[in-house]
């Protein structure tokens, strides 16, 4: 069987966001593999070393420097890369058309993706890909695995979480809890230099977004810079909460 | 030899030729020039020290050696511990830019830095360069999985830096089946959890040699954890060796040759050493801004005062000095071993004729970047005020941690006194032509005022730095020599001042070829090469000055110090505003980044 992973490419959490004319300026930022998507392949990884005869494919849709993560994944271990370079910013819609084109062009039994974006938060990636292939998909997995033909699994439900089974050729978006992704070994990193990494362009899969981005805005907000007295620390503690509920409404 | 990781070489140089000669931005390798598998090899070694060491340093630091065990067992399984391993016994044999960049990444916590190093390095490297097929099949694999740990043990308590003077004896057993070892060893790293020793002792009171012996055979004991200043998780005890009978196919290289060991491991741990110093002081540095980004007083943050403002700048410029300097003198190493035939017999002594070639720079980059760490730790608590006199944040364990690497891999002063000493020898063998050079600068001195080198570029001014900065080197290693003959040796606080001027050459003419080697060089990079190369200096003036009132006094003084003075006109930088500047962007930035 054929497994296709997306690898998308964000900026380091660890990074401090610079803003630039009024959008989030990457230049000379680290940027990495979005770990929502490291999860997929992880578990694409695990499910080949279960026992399973797969192939693992990484795909990445973007300009010239994701080739950087497609390098990451094949020395994470995927057996080969596909880069569709583009330097026009694609909506999810479009992406989905060119996941799916790769899908059907490399007679994949199974797509993995993260279940959100990193940097932008879109959730829709998954659903769209699965829409047009028909298939059915199951959304933030944080367990998975492959009984012949079969895919068994838990996902987060609103009520909790529920269990799952279906049938190849599915969609699978995943999330943090799933799996501890790797980090590549150096024999890995060694042996990816002589993996296949294909080019293909963008109008091969003839996707044309429809929604232009015109200007971008990105709101900064100034720091609070709150500083909460520590001597008596169960007052302080319930200060915190009531800032995080009312001030800053990060909690219910 | 290795396999080629790298894909910029860098040119062959001879060891100590920076001092008399210049090269080419092209010829010199930098952080900027990494291949696409060293920044991922870099990557995988940094998310494990964040990600595993970091997140175990409590019990590391707690000396619980089975966490401790258990990480360098990861790192093993990570491929970490193969760089410098054959393939022949199932290591990666890469170049040493990738084992110098591993040394560098994996350095957030000294305790663990020191039990890697010294397995990988001292532990592992008399093995590989001196071991019997036999020896190595039997302990390669073991120690480079991580699986066995390993230790060496060189020192006693009245034999540090002067090592041949060891008392520990071996013995040939009556049946020539066994050496019997007896004497102790001390300050021994990794000697708490080691399986496999490497012990120095002189067979029959004479022949200096080295022994692998195994944790638990009769004989060896190991004596109680040293309780340290710094580095405190990692393992230090003393060895009691009471008729210890070791087999004598464990006798590693030939009898009577141990100095050989002994001194080749040196250069290798001495550039590593650096690379270290580069990872705990990016790792200090982050700590600091963090911090001081964090810390409110008089209503702003501490990182807006231009007195913290200075120890930020000053500490980015170094750490960016500092890895100019290591990758640069590594990759000369790489590019030096790079033409050696892997298949041929003796290969292991041409890598290490090799290394020795660059036994001045090896001391200059321990010398140098044991300092430069010291100085950025020292900052970086600063910043922290009273909170950085706390174990509660991880400034305090950095500046304890930094201390030991002033003493460690030949102290400092050892290292200046090489650093000066091989110049010398070296030019008395004809081997560096210093004595052609010094004569130049005396003739150029002599004429009088001459017009100054012209130089253009973003740095230009700093290249006028560079080129009076050697210049002044060699007039007072000149001068100095004029007056003390061979005797200069003896003179060791001249010797000193003069290796704190060839440091400095070869930091700043680092700094300026890195710097001019980047692709349009980023405005920031070249603020920091303008910061360093005031600092640099600075000192270069002190130390020349130093020599030039110990060696002349009345007219001949003046004189010289009217040599001095023309050397080393220059108009000085704007460091203040500099400094702002870097320490703006670095605090943007929340680490050393530019």
């Amino acid at each position: 069987m054929r497994v296709l992973t997306l690898v998308r490419q964000v900026l380091d959490a660890e990074e401090s966001v610079r803003i630039k004319d009024g959008a989030v300026d990457l230049d000379g930022r680290k940027l990495v593999l979005d770990t929502m998507d490291e999860y997929g392949l992880e578990q694409a990884l695990r499910i080949r070393e279960s026992g399973a005869e797969v192939e693992v494919v990484a795909a990445a849709i973007g300009p010239a420097r994701c080739q950087d993560v497609l390098r990451t994944a094949l020395a994470m271990g995927a057996d080969r890369a596909i880069h569709v370079e583009t330097d026009t910013k694609l909506d999810v819609i479009a992406v989905s058309k060119v996941m799916a084109g790769i899908a059907a062009r490399e007679a994949v039994d199974l797509v993995l993706c993260g279940g959100q974006q990193a940097d932008w938060d879109s959730q829709a990636l998954g659903a769209a890909i699965a829409e047009r292939m028909q298939w059915p998909q199951v959304t933030w997995t944080n367990a998975l695995q492959l009984n012949g033909n079969e895919l068994v699994g838990k996902h987060d439900v609103d009520e909790g979480s529920a269990s799952f089974s279906l049938p190849l050729p599915a969609v699978i978006t995943t999330q943090q809890g799933l799996n501890e992704p790797r980090y590549p070994t150096l024999p890995n990193i060694m042996k990816a230099k002589k993996k296949e990494l294909r080019k293909d362009a963008l109008e091969q899969y003839g996707a044309t977004p429809l929604v232009k981005v015109i200007a971008e805005s990105v709101q900064v907000k100034e720091r609070l810079n709150k500083r909460l007295d520590t001597k008596d620390v169960h007052a302080a503690a319930a200060e915190l909460v009531n800032l995080l509920r009312n001030e800053a409404r990060v909690i219910a | 030899m290795a396999t080629a990781v790298a894909t910029v070489a860098a040119k062959r140089v001879n060891g100590g030729s920076f001092l008399i000669e210049d090269i080419l931005p092209a010829d010199i390798f930098t952080l900027e020039d990494l291949s696409e598998e060293q920044k991922q090899i870099a990557q995988t070694t940094a998310d494990f020290a964040e990600k595993e060491v970091l997140a175990n340093v409590d019990a590391i630091e707690e000396k619980q050696f089975d966490v401790t065990r258990g990480l360098l067992k990861r790192a093993g399984d990570l491929g970490l511990m193969s760089v410098d391993v054959p393939e022949e016994f199932g290591g990666l044999e890469m170049d040493k830019v990738t084992s110098a960049l591993i040394a560098d990444k994996i350095s957030v916590c000294g305790s663990f830095s020191v039990a890697f190093s010294a397995h990988v390095g001292i532990g592992m490297l008399p093995l590989i360069w001196y071991g019997t097929q036999e020896q190595k099949n039997k302990y390669l694999a073991k120690l480079a999985s991580g699986e066995w740990v390993a230790s060496y043990a060189l020192s006693e308590s009245s034999s540090g830096s002067d090592a041949m003077n060891i008392r520990t004896q071996a013995v040939l057993s009556p049946d020539g089946k066994h050496y019997i070892l007896n004497g102790e060893k001390m300050w021994i790293s990794n000697a708490g959890m080691a399986n496999l020793f490497t012990v120095f002792a002189k067979i029959d009171g004479e022949k200096f040699s080295a022994f692998l012996i195994e944790a638990g055979t009769p004989g060896l004991t190991v004596g109680a954890e040293e309780h340290k200043l710094g580095i405190r998780g990692s393992s230090t005890c003393p060895l009691v060796l009471a008729d210890c009978k070791v087999p004598v196919e464990n006798l590693l290289g030939e009898a009577g040759n141990g100095h050989r060991i002994a001194f080749n491991i040196l250069n290798v741990g001495r550039y590593k050493l650096g690379a270290a110093a580069i990872g705990g002081s990016k790792y200090a540095f982050r700590n600091g801004i963090r911090y001081g980004k964090d810390r409110i007083a008089f209503g702003k943050s501490v990182t807006s005062f231009g007195l913290i403002q200075e120890k930020i700048a000053e500490s980015a410029a170094l750490i960016y000095a500092g890895e100019a300097l290591i990758y640069r003198v590594v990759g000369a190493i790489d590019a030096s071993l790079a033409e050696l035939d892997k298949s041929a017999p003796d290969i292991t002594m041409q890598v290490q004729k090799r290394i020795e070639e660059y036994a001045v720079e090896c001391s200059i980059v321990k010398v140098w970047a044991s300092e430069m760490l010291e100085r950025v730790v020292d900052h970086m608590l600063q910043i922290h005020g009273g909170y950085g006199y706390v174990e509660e944040f991880p400034a305090e364990r950095s500046y304890r941690d930094a201390r030991i690497n002033k003493i460690f891999e030949g102290t400092n002063e050892i290292n200046r006194l090489i650093t000066t000493g091989w110049m010398i020898k070296r030019a008395m063998q004809g081997r560096l032509a210093l004595l052609p050079a010094i004569q130049r600068v005396m003739d150029e001195v002599m004429a009088g005022p001459s017009p100054k080198d012209e130089h253009t570029g973003d740095l230009a001014a700093q290249r006028g730095l560079l080129a009076s900065a050697k210049k002044l080197g060699l007039f007072c290693a000149g001068a100095a020599s004029q007056k003390f003959g061979n005797g200069l040796g003896d003179q060791q606080e001249i010797m000193g001042a003069l290796a704190d001027i060839i440091i400095e050459v070869l930091v700043l003419e680092s700094v300026i070829l890195r710097t001019e080697k980047m692709a349009g060089a980023k405005p920031l990079a070249i603020k920091m090469a303008k910061y360093y190369a005031a600092r640099s200096f600075r000192i270069v003036e002190t130390a020349a000055e130093r020599v030039l009132a110990a060696v002349a006094e009345g007219d001949m003084l003046r004189t010289q110090m009217t040599i001095f003075r023309r050397l080393a006109k220059h108009e000085p930088e704007n460091t203040v505003l500099l400094g702002r500047e870097i320490a703006t962007a670095m605090t943007e930035n929340g680490r050393y980044a530019f």
